[in-house]
């Protein structure tokens, strides 16, 4: 099976990080498996020892994003909120994101949008995240390697090979 | 999602911000070279290019030798690979998450297409 489908990741100015892919599915699909609580679960997979909480999203204008996490020593050990400010049904989306540990303490925040071109029955998919800063879009880079997190991703490339 | 990052790390990253610094070390992955010899392709003052080897200097990028009147700067580059490394591991996460994705959307597709049998 090709799992790559040729994902793009680039860094065009200082505080973006743009991520590309394409899916086998029209944007419909992959817009409803983005944006549909019960499918994020399916592809926000949380660090071990983790589970998702609490799971909100309302694709519209002035809609909620909320995420919670929580593990054997927190609850919540992390939250995510965010609203979506701009959205065009299957084509687009602006949302803004906060990250914050279950103390309350924020510790990143970002803006991010989605857009999905139909290309004859599949979908390209373009992220863009925009961070405050320098700074926090090379934190934000250096966020995802965790060790325990790689680990988790390595057990689930098994679950997906089987 | 792990958002602590080593410190140091962060340092490299601040470091690596630069567009002069990533001259630097482009040069500098060509072999040791002195300060004036950095400074003069940037059309940098002594004290600007200082500035910048120090903030290298900081993140363990570079280090600096003096031989007699002359501060020679070398490039260490461990902490450089860690970073590229942890890039890449921000790509695996995704990588893996639009994995996840994919075999969701061939269900979905399933789905749809008999409505009352999964694949």
């Amino acid at each position: 099976m090709n799992t790559t489908k040729d994902m793009q990741l680039s860094t065009p100015t200082d505080t973006t990080i743009v991520i590309t892919r394409s899916f086998d599915a029209p944007p419909r699909l992959v817009w409803a498996a983005m944006f549909t609580p019960e499918k994020m679960r399916r592809w926000m997979l949380p660090p071990p020892g983790w589970t998702i909480s609490a799971l909100e999203c309302q694709v519209c204008v002035g809609g909620a994003l909320a995420l919670a996490w929580k593990s054997a020593e927190a609850d919540p050990a992390m939250t995510l909120r965010g609203v979506f400010t701009e959205v065009v049904l299957h084509e687009r989306a602006v949302h803004t994101e906060i990250m914050a540990m279950g103390t309350g303490q924020v510790v990143g925040s970002l803006v991010e949008q989605h857009e999905f071109r139909e290309q004859g029955g599949a979908t390209a998919m373009r992220i863009t995240q925009t961070y405050a800063s320098k700074e926090a879009r090379d934190g934000a880079m250096a966020s995802g390697m965790d060790e325990g997190m790689e680990a988790c991703y390595k057990q689930l490339d098994s679950v997906l090979a089987s | 999602m792990v958002l602590d990052a080593s410190p140091r790390l962060d340092l490299v990253f601040h470091a690596l911000a630069h567009p002069a610094r990533r001259a630097i070390i482009r040069q500098l992955s060509g072999g040791e070279r002195n300060l004036s010899e950095l400074a003069a392709p940037l059309s940098m003052t002594f004290p600007a290019a200082t500035k910048h080897v120090r903030v290298l200097e900081q993140a363990r990028l570079v280090r600096r030798r003096v031989a007699g009147r002359e501060h020679l700067c070398r490039l260490q580059a461990k902490p450089l690979k860690e970073a590229m490394q942890w890039t890449e591991q921000f790509r695996r996460n995704w990588e893996v998450r639009f994995e996840a994705l994919d075999s969701l959307l061939e269900e979905m597709k399933a789905e749809e297409e008999t409505p009352h049998r999964r694949r």
